[in-house]
């Protein structure tokens, strides 16, 4: 009996240690080392310290120097335009489904809800359609002449507009939940003193979701340091690499069919990691500490 | 005051109809030009409604079983898809039943360790991953997919979280009577905690059948990739938009699985953002 019970977690939680170990410990270490190495994947990693980084971070006159700085940089404009989209959109559509004199909400929400469970490149292919020059409809109903996907702004646009419109019902659902938690006490009082609609939002709702808020924001942030999809399916990276993303530079230098550079793309994988962990931080603290 | 709530319940409308409406029109923009011929599409344009409404697009791209099989490709998505979701299903109940309901040393240090590990942003292990499926040999097949998605440590902590709720007398008495640690999780804890499974399942089918960066690097073969990843020939195969149809009936077919789930199950997809929010919605 005494023996059972020793040996019995092994069993309940060992499967998944083992799983654990394969496919999460041992990639995130190995892509941690990796990055101090030269490697093509196919044979043995040789060390050679900090040149990854080096070279990536200082060497002005290398491809693989221009290659992060313009991901990066590309990279940040994402998550700058997309972001606050994200939070804002639904925010406000949460809002206007709670009010109390609105029907049919949960159609409404069905409709915004739904692009989400679209594979981000079924939903490319519709978009692109969209903006294509000569058939889609934006052409058609605005005349404009640029080719979308191939001119800046415009290529910003498109993605900017596939990740918002496949990006918000998560964060809708999560809003509304929390606007539908705040004491209705509140917001009768609220009246009482006489507080219209934008001052009851800003004094009561907003303070109110401060925790779905923070959830939000760090999720959508980490989540958007991650953009690969849009940019490859709407632009392919142009005009002139000026929508290539980080994550994009980093599977064709891994991945691509010419010989395997994973060790400079490693330590492009950690220095995105780390700037995910660091923003996701910063934001964590600066909001709970203004929120406390 | 009367006046006031009026206005602010007309305007919400409004809003929500105008975004509801940009929402919805790409898919039925989808939907519609996949029954419009290629010669329709060019000469007349954009249109809400086909002047005639056509299947061959459907029939050619049933028919193209060679550069874009796309019954194929949703053939493996479905396997995928499926097998994954079950094989999670099993190991986040066992696996939350060890680390909520069993007694052991070092358990929740055990747990929380493995918890922050994971947090780690996924970017860093993506290539050694790929090596590590390569070792294994499952590149271009459906293992590749199915496997590594459960080593993740969110749905066991909402797991656990739930089971937390259930009280340990259930389990205590079903020992008094005899029963063993498997016949506990099994008989009595399993059926309880069938939403929370419900919850998991949905999102981790979802997930798995809209995954794209994974699948991208692990899939050369045509034959064995899932849809997400074959649409991503498509542009080239479908020639940049020369068979306007083709592409978009083929957007339209990777996209029916995950709607009928989602009509079939809304209320447990809404009340699983909530439970993945920390929220209790």
């Amino acid at each position: 009996m005494n023996n059972k019970r020793n040996f019995a977690p092994i069993f309940f939680v060992g499967p998944h240690i083992i799983l654990f170990i394969v496919f999460i410990l041992i990639p995130s270490i190995y892509g941690i080392y990796a990055s101090f190495t030269n490697w093509n994947l196919i044979s043995d990693p040789v060390w050679v310290g900090l040149d990854n980084y080096k070279t990536i971070l200082t060497d002005a006159d290398s491809t693989f120097y221009a290659q992060f700085f313009n991901g990066l940089v590309n990279t940040l404009l994402f998550v700058v335009f997309t972001v606050p989209l994200m939070i804002i959109i639904p925010l406000m559509i949460a809002v206007a489904l709670e009010h109390k004199e609105v029907k049919f909400t949960s159609l409404f929400q069905t409709l915004l809800y739904v692009p989400g469970l679209i594979s981000i490149s079924a939903a490319a292919l519709i978009w692109s359609l969209i903006f294509n020059k000569q058939l889609g409809v934006v052409n058609n109903l605005f005349g404009s002449e640029h080719v979308w996907a191939a001119t800046q702004p415009y290529a910003w646009l498109t993605i900017i507009v596939i990740t918002v419109w496949a990006g918000i019902g998560g964060n809708m659902i999560i809003y509304r939940a929390g606007i539908n938690g705040v004491s209705k006490d509140l917001y009768e009082s609220a009246e009482i003193d006489g507080a219209g609609p934008v001052r009851k939002f800003f004094s009561i709702t907003l303070p109110s979701i401060k925790f779905p808020l923070i959830y939000t924001m760090v999720m959508t942030t980490a989540g958007a340091f991650n953009v690969f999809a849009q940019p490859l399916m709407m632009t392919s990276g142009g005009p002139k690499q000026g929508t290539t993303v980080l994550m994009m530079y980093i599977r064709d230098l891994a991945f691509s069919h010419g010989e395997s550079i994973a060790g400079i793309a490693s330590a492009m994988a950690v220095l995105l990691g780390l700037v995910i962990l660091v923003i996701s931080a910063i934001q964590y603290y600066v909001m709970s500490r203004n929120a406390a | 005051m009367l006046k006031k709530i009026k206005l602010s319940k007309y305007l919400s409308y409004l809003f929500l109809i105008v975004v509801s409406a940009i929402w919805v029109i790409p898919v039925l923009f989808g939907i519609v030009t996949s029954f419009r011929s290629q010669t329709e599409v060019v000469n007349e344009g954009f249109r809400l409604l086909p002047v005639n409404w056509i299947v061959e697009n459907y029939v050619a791209i049933l028919e193209n079983t060679s550069s874009a099989p796309i019954l194929q490709w949703l053939w493996n998505s479905v396997f995928i898809a499926t097998l994954h979701t079950l094989l999670v299903v099993v190991v986040i109940s066992i696996t939350g039943y060890g680390y909520s309901r069993m007694k052991f040393k070092g358990r929740d240090f055990l747990f929380f360790t493995l918890l922050g590990i994971s947090f780690f942003p996924n970017v860093v292990n993506l290539i050694p991953s790929y090596k590590i499926i390569d070792i294994l040999g499952w590149v271009n097949t459906p293992w590749a997919m199915i496997v590594p998605g459960l080593a993740g440590m969110g749905n066991i902590f909402l797991v656990r979280q739930f089971m937390k709720g259930i009280p340990m007398e259930l389990d205590e008495s079903a020992r008094v009577d005899g029963a063993s640690d498997f016949t506990i999780y099994s008989k009595i804890i399993l059926p309880l905690i069938r939403p929370v499974l419900i919850v998991c399942a949905l999102f981790s089918f979802t997930g798995s059948w809209n995954d794209f960066l994974w699948p991208v690097i692990v899939y050369t073969d045509v034959d064995k990739m899932p849809v997400t990843a074959g649409l991503l020939l498509l542009q080239d195969i479908y020639g940049n938009y020369r068979m306007i149809g083709q592409l978009m009936g083929s957007a339209i077919l990777a996209i029916i699985p995950t709607l009928l789930l989602f009509f079939f199950a809304q209320k447990y997809f809404v009340s699983a953002i909530n439970l993945n929010s920390g929220i209790k919605g």
